[in-house]
């Protein structure tokens, strides 16, 4: 058992019944560990994002096995997924989905306050300075709809770290932004990998981002084309 | 609770319920309306019915014992056969004897009842139908042949007197106390003189020496008390003749049980207060059918304010939920957001629908009204119990969860990649 590998899948596959027969991914299989900045790439349809949500135990229905921190998700119940999701697992969507009526503080605490690892006050504090990483500081007690898009885009990563995730996943989340923005957000996960060690999985349709990262895995039609080292 | 308070379900659910802030206070208002309804209607009904009941234990017999001479006998013949479920008899235009409702050794009868611990009191009673003029104003009624202290003992016939004087009844020779719509038709007032004739042939001139108002209408339109002794001339029979024996009790919840004992041991009917009202009661059986069936179908329109609302805040808030479920919140945490919503709606609607119902009870309730039903009544008489108004508010409470419940299911059951995906 190596403790080094973050997640781990066996021979992944996805199939959709509905409205017909379709196998969306064939007997994927690789290792993530620790530290490592992925990216998957590959043309729209391909599966990307039915591989992230398999990876990240929203979707369960599947065969093959997937291991988060070793441990195999399959014979977790649902409950139990809930909490790995809140204590493993940060995500970053293409759309930020922070709750409009609360403020950003707010926004980044409530993973935490779900967790109920720590007291409100530390979880404040602790929110505090995730958003001072991310420079958002000056904006906590702004409503979170009053921010600029790739503002939100920040606070979402921000709540994404509130819990000091094994693993960060992102589904396109430059896919919304301008390219300055999308610069800072792929400097602020290298930043979270170089300071942290920070694990991260990104799902791309950017050439440039995804020749940046570490590792890149591309699907080709549910199949796992290739899978490069870059660094 | 207070940690309950500070947990983000709560915040979630308040924020959802202020960021639609007419929507929630229309949904408020349903369940408002729901209650005050109810607290009105079914107030009005157990009101009444309280009262009624309170008036008929307070006033008339607990248990009454009487000679039921309408027993349908046997005939003799059939009495002969050893076994009439193998053979019919039949005795055409069997007349029924000529038997006199009497109660045999009546008063030791009473003596016996008297000395039971559980009885406060036994007026003995001669009763008779009887008819009432007064020149040319005739009324048939009944004449209650009492002895007025003992009357007045267990019944309180003082308290309602609204005219004239009950011991006059004792010291005038020949004195009459007549119901209120008795009175009425005859057109007689205390110390008038009027006529009272039995189905026996004989008369009696009588001094009207008070007027008598126990509430229920129908007693006090035929009723008409006189002295035991008068009672028993007018039917022409001996001093040892009396009809009925009207016990009071401490408790009148053993009226059934001890009616039956004293049936038993006495050989004639005995009849407990609830028998007695039976037609009453299922009138009121029905009322309270049909009450609850009103407030019930009231409540359920609230519900669908309620259901509508989280409907509504459901499909706009799908992103939000989407997120909580994939940041680690359970089923049952956004279930409990919608749970909350409902119930905060129920809880505030809920309240101020006690207070509304409780001004309309006050506001009708001081109306003068002048009712003749079963009873008669000044004014519209509430229930205002602490306990009734409980049950109106857990009423509302349980239709606000119920009405929530399904919407809160169905959050509960949302997909977040069904949301993330078409986002
Ligand atoms: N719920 C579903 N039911 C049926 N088929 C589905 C469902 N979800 C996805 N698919 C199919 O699975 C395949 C992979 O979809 P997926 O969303 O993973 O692609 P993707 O690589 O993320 O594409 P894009 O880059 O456009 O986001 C597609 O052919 C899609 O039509
Ligand atoms: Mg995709």
């Amino acid at each position: 058992m190596n403790s080094d590998i973050i997640l781990e899948t066996r021979a992944v596959s996805k199939f959709f019944r509905d409205p017909v027969d379709f196998q969306a991914l064939k007997d994927i299989s690789f290792k993530i560990s620790r530290g490592q900045f992925v990216s998957i790439v590959g043309s729209s349809g391909s599966g990307k994002s039915t591989l992230l949500y398999l990876l990240s135990t929203l979707d369960t229905d599947y065969e093959g096995e997937i291991l988060i921190d070793n441990e195999p998700l399959h014979e977790k119940s649902k409950n139990q997924l809930a909490e790995i999701r809140n204590e493993k697992i940060g995500f970053v969507f293409q759309f930020h989905y922070l709750l409009p009526e609360f403020t950003v503080l707010d926004n980044v605490m409530l993973p935490a306050l779900k967790l109920g690892k720590y007291d409100e006050d530390t979880i404040r504090k602790h929110a505090y300075e995730k958003l001072d990483l991310l420079g958002l500081g000056d904006q906590a007690i702004k409503k979170a709809s009053k921010l600029s898009g790739g503002q939100q885009q920040r606070a979402a990563i921000a709540r994404a770290l509130i819990n000091n995730p094994s693993i960060i996943f992102g589904d396109e989340p430059t896919g919304n932004l301008d390219s300055k923005n999308a610069q800072t957000v792929f400097d602020i996960f290298r930043e979270l990998q170089l300071a942290f060690n920070q694990t991260i999985l990104v799902v791309t349709h950017d050439a440039q981002f995804a020749g940046s990262t570490d590792r890149r895995i591309t699907l080709k039609d549910g199949e796992l084309l290739s899978d490069e080292m870059l660094k | 609770m207070k940690s309950f308070l500070k947990r983000p379900a709560f915040r979630i659910a308040m924020t959802h319920l202020l960021s639609k802030k007419r929507q929630t206070i229309v949904a408020m208002l349903g369940v408002t309306f729901g209650i005050a309804i109810f607290i009105f209607q079914a107030g009005l009904m157990t009101g009444f019915q309280n009262m009624f009941i309170e008036q008929t234990v307070n006033t008339s017999a607990n248990v009454r014992i009487y000679n039921d001479v309408q027993v349908a006998k046997k005939s003799i013949y059939s009495k002969t056969l050893p076994d009439t479920s193998q053979s019919w008899v039949l005795v055409r235009n069997q007349k029924p004897k000529d038997e006199e409702p009497r109660l045999k050794n009546g008063y030791q009868m009473m003596r016996i009842i008297e000395n039971h611990p559980e009885v406060i009191g036994v007026s003995p009673f001669v009763g008779s139908q009887a008819i009432f003029n007064m020149g040319i104003a005739q009324v048939a009624g009944r004449v209650a042949g009492v002895d007025i202290e003992r009357e007045n003992n267990t019944f309180n016939v003082e308290k309602y007197m609204i005219d004239g004087d009950l011991k006059r009844l004792v010291t005038t020779p020949n004195g009459v106390i007549l119901g209120e719509g008795l009175a009425m038709k005859l057109g007689a007032a205390t110390g008038d003189i009027i006529t009272v004739s039995s189905a026996k042939g004989s008369a009696l001139q009588m001094r009207v020496v008070g007027i008598h108002k126990s509430g229920v209408v129908e007693l006090d339109n035929s009723r008409a008390y006189i002295n035991i002794r008068n009672a028993q001339k007018l039917l022409q029979v001996d001093g040892s003749y009396i009809t009925d024996l009207n016990i009071k009790l401490k408790d009148i919840n053993k009226a059934k049980a001890l009616a039956a004992d004293w049936q038993k041991q006495f050989g004639y009917t005995a009849v407990d207060w609830e028998t007695a009202n039976a037609n009453v009661f299922s009138v009121f059986k029905i009322q309270n059918m049909v009450t609850y069936l009103i407030i019930t179908s009231i409540l359920i329109v609230s519900g669908f304010g309620i259901f509508n609302i989280l409907m509504m805040i459901i499909y706009e808030k799908m992103p939000d939920i989407a997120i909580l479920k994939a940041t680690g919140f359970k089923d049952k945490d956004i279930r409990t957001i919608f749970l909350t919503e409902s119930l905060v709606i129920g809880i505030f609607g809920g309240l101020l629908g006690l207070i509304v119902g409780w001004g309309l009870q006050q506001i009708a309730g001081s109306v003068k009204m002048d009712i003749r039903g079963f009873v008669a009544m000044e004014y519209l008489k509430f229930n205002t119990s602490a306990g009734f108004y409980a049950m109106a508010y857990i009423f509302g409470l349980v239709a606000t969860a119920l009405a929530g419940y399904i919407p809160a299911r169905k959050a509960a059951r949302v997909d977040a990649i069904d949301i993330i995906r078409s986002k």
